[in-house]
């Protein structure tokens, strides 16, 4: 094992006097990408092996990754870059298969839904076909069920239930051995995002208990309310899990901590930046971009990302929401305040993604 | 240089900058298929040159790998790493295309490049005592720059300079004239001398002892090769540059001229401080379309396969505002760099007699 480790590392320094890369194994790619995707190196190269039709909205896209990725817990997220036009775009989504179909077939699942307006999802509706390949990252997110088992209670809307798809299918695997109800929000009846599954669920895995309310089907919106989560046997001693969009999240975890739960019990994942409040915080302030030789001003609660963008500079990133670390920079001073938790930095030296760094006075970054 | 008032400026400025926001609205899936042939291209060109290298031993083997080797070195140097460096893919969130984090086949450090020619030369273009790629400081090109008699013998330092380009360039940011002069000290270089010896040092190990080694029995033929590679890619990519600013019609510029100047007078600057030079399709990649320098300084960042259809545009702008549009064929133009260096090795006193005569 030591002998094999040194063996790699010589061998990387190598690849590194060679071709002049830090990742010296990606340096034939764009020869290997045209004899055969699957063996690209810079990323983990993945197959769309089916594109399956939810929804009106929604596909499920059967991805084969190359065997070198590393797997994933249920429950788990991916970052997925895509070339749109040219440009390659990296966006974040849920694994909504179960660990074991990876295991046993080398196979996962991506369950994703149009976004009004977005470019990507609407792009992978549209274009994507069988038989391409996209990039896949590492498999990163603690959104995991309780071991040893706990009774559990899964609160869903729209296409949040995707991480929940994936911890059902392992419970059912393993037999989890502790009550789990899924509460799960759709708009309309048409809009159940993987049915079929969910129903055989509930019909294999005794354990589950399944409620489906469409919220958007009455006169009035039928959202979530006190006496759904009464009707929960035992909701007190219940781990819950919340997944979907704001409007629900935060309604759930008022209900939730009004019945006096405490918030280690209360798992949520968020599809989109939750922004934290930085309302009562005097932010901007002179930003310094040594590399480049420029100071630009900045107001207000723009991100460092966004103000070097203004200033005409091009910064490496991905998500844009603080998933994925492409947009890491070294700051040399200055404080910064983290958009999604509203924490304050350091005043020194150290590393900081741009996407949700927003500077409070000023911040001088090896740009 | 010719005399515009500001007013005459900002409408250059906005003639320009019309030109570069139609090429940005327009970049897409055309320039990215683009970049990557060349870096395919590159591969399998690097990769043919290795391989054939060590069979070199069969003489017509011998020059196709050699030549493959320095037509390999070639396209990564100025067509993709240049441009690369330069930020012209930026847009496409390529990780292995990025400007800050790309690192060329060459002695010089992709930092120093970025500090020393994206920063320096393309801002202060042509301004003597802050351009330090006029001349490289070892070239005098203009009675700007005082005659010293060392400057007789210049035409031995130029094909030195040539001969030895990259190393010339891994070293540029050294500056040894200050250093000379006191200016600055050895002990504010000593990282950058740290960073040049572990480029330089890479590289040569590379062409100069690991492949040679791995092929021991025809050692010598492919250290000869790869010297030779090394060779080609130094004469051809130094005359590009040369042509680039050093011919007989690009203009040269003074501190005061320049000090606080609009953005309009820096488009000027550019415009008349570089020149072209005519040719083929090949020889515009093969020069990383420095051929078409003066596009490439008015828009340092726009995808340098552009170039040539913008041309025209530019073109129509210099003469609209009445500046020279500096072109030539490839012969011509180089005819006035070598005229150049020979006749700026001559004090100006000299000169102004010959002409009397
Ligand atoms: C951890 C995590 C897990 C996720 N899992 C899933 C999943 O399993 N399934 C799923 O379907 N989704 C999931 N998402 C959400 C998914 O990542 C987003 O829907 C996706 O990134 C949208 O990409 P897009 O390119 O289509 O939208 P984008 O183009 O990035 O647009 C995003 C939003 O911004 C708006 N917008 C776009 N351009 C502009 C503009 N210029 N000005 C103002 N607004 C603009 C769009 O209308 C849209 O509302 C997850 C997200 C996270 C963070
Ligand atoms: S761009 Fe992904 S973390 Fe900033």
């Amino acid at each position: 094992m030591l002998a094999k480790n040194t063996q790699h590392k010589a061998l990387h320094w190598l690849g590194r006097q060679l071709f002049n890369r830090n990742d010296p194994e990606a340096f034939f790619d764009p020869l290997l990408e045209r004899i055969n995707p699957m063996w690209v190196q810079e990323y983990t190269p993945a197959r769309v092996e089916q594109v399956l039709s939810e929804t009106r909205d929604t596909k499920t896209l059967v991805l084969k990754p190359a065997r070198r990725w590393s797997g994933f817990g249920a429950g788990q997220h991916v970052n997925i870059c895509i070339e749109v036009d040219g440009i390659r775009r990296n966006r974040t989504f849920s694994l909504s298969s179960s660990p074991l179909l990876w295991q046993e077939e080398g196979l996962v699942t991506l369950t994703i839904k149009r976004l009004p307006g977005g470019l990507v999802t609407n792009w992978i509706h549209d274009h994507l076909q069988t038989g391409a390949v996209i990039g896949l990252g590492e498999a990163f997110g603690d959104f995991q069920i309780p071991e040893p088992a706990q009774p559990v209670l899964f609160i869903a809307g729209g296409s949040g239930i995707t991480p929940v798809l994936s911890q059902l299918e392992t419970m059912a695997a393993q037999d989890y051995r502790a009550p789990v109800t899924l509460l799960y929000f759709v708009r309309t009846r048409d809009d159940v995002i993987a049915r079929e599954k969910l129903l055989a669920l509930e019909a294999r895995y005794s354990a589950l208990t399944l409620n489906i309310i469409a919220t958007n089907e009455s006169k009035e919106p039928r959202y979530l309310r006190d006496r759904d989560l009464d009707a929960v046997p035992g909701i007190k001693a219940r781990q819950v899990y919340l997944c979907g969009p704001k409007g629900l999240m935060d309604l759930a975890q008022n209900l939730l901590y009004q019945r006096g739960f405490a918030e280690e019990d209360v798992h949520s994942t968020f599809f989109s930046v939750g922004k934290a409040d930085l309302g009562n915080e005097t932010l901007g302030g002179e930003v310094q971009f040594e590399g480049s030789q420029l100071e630009v001003g900045s107001q207000g609660d723009a991100s460092l990302l966004e103000i070097a963008e203004a200033a005409g500079l091009t910064p490496r990133y991905g998500c844009r929401m603080g998933i994925c670390h492409q947009c890491s920079c070294r700051k040399t001073t200055g404080t910064v305040i983290n958009r999604l938790t509203g924490q304050a930095s350091g005043p020194g030296e150290e590393t900081v993604q741009l996407c949700i760094s927003v500077p409070r006075g000023p911040v001088s970054l090896d740009l | 240089m010719k005399k515009m008032t500001e007013t005459q400026l900002a409408e250059l400025e906005t003639d320009l900058n019309t030109i570069r926001d139609e090429v940005l609205a327009d970049l897409g899936e055309r320039d990215a298929r683009y970049i990557r042939r060349m870096v395919r291209l590159h591969r399998s060109l690097e990769a043919g040159g290795r391989i054939m290298m060590p069979f070199g031993f069969i003489p017509p083997v011998f020059v196709a790998a050699t030549a493959t080797l320095g037509i390999a070195k070639i396209l990564e140097n100025m067509e993709i790493g240049h441009n690369v460096m330069h930020g012209q893919y930026d847009w496409m969130n390529d990780p292995s295309l990025h400007s800050q984090t790309y690192e060329w086949d060459t002695v010089c450090t992709g930092d120093s490049w970025r500090r020393t020619h994206n920063y320096e030369h393309h801002t202060y273009t042509n301004i003597i005592g802050k351009d330090r790629d006029y001349g490289y400081a070892v070239l005098r090109l203009t009675d700007d720059e005082p005659w010293k008699p060392w400057h007789a013998l210049q035409f031995i330092n130029y094909i030195l300079l040539s001969v030895f380009f990259q190393w010339g360039v891994g070293l540029h940011e050294l500056e040894t004239e200050k250093l000379r002069s006191r200016e600055i000290s050895w002990r504010e270089k000593l990282p950058f001398l740290k960073e040049f010896a572990r480029k330089g040092g890479r590289q040569a190990f590379k062409d100069y002892v690991f492949f040679p080694l791995v092929t021991f029995p025809v050692a010598p033929i492919v250290l000869a090769g790869n010297v030779g590679a090394n060779l080609i890619r130094n004469l051809w990519s130094s005359t590009v540059i040369f042509c680039g600013h050093f011919t007989q019609d690009a203009e040269t510029f003074t501190e005061e001229e320049c000090e606080g100047e609009s953005k309009g007078h820096w488009y000027l600057r550019q415009l008349t401080g570089s020149s072209n030079f005519t040719g083929g399709r090949w020889l515009h990649i093969l020069s990383g379309h420095l051929s078409y320098q003066v596009e490439h300084h008015v828009f340092p960042d726009l995808p340098a396969h552009r170039y040539p259809e913008i041309s025209g545009k530019v073109q129509a702008v210099c003469r609209k505002h009445g500046i020279h549009y500096n072109t030539g064929s490839f012969a011509k133009q180089y005819g006035t760099v070598v005229k150049r260096v020979l006749r700026y090795s001559l004090p100006e006193k000299l000169m102004g007699m010959a002409r009397a005569a």
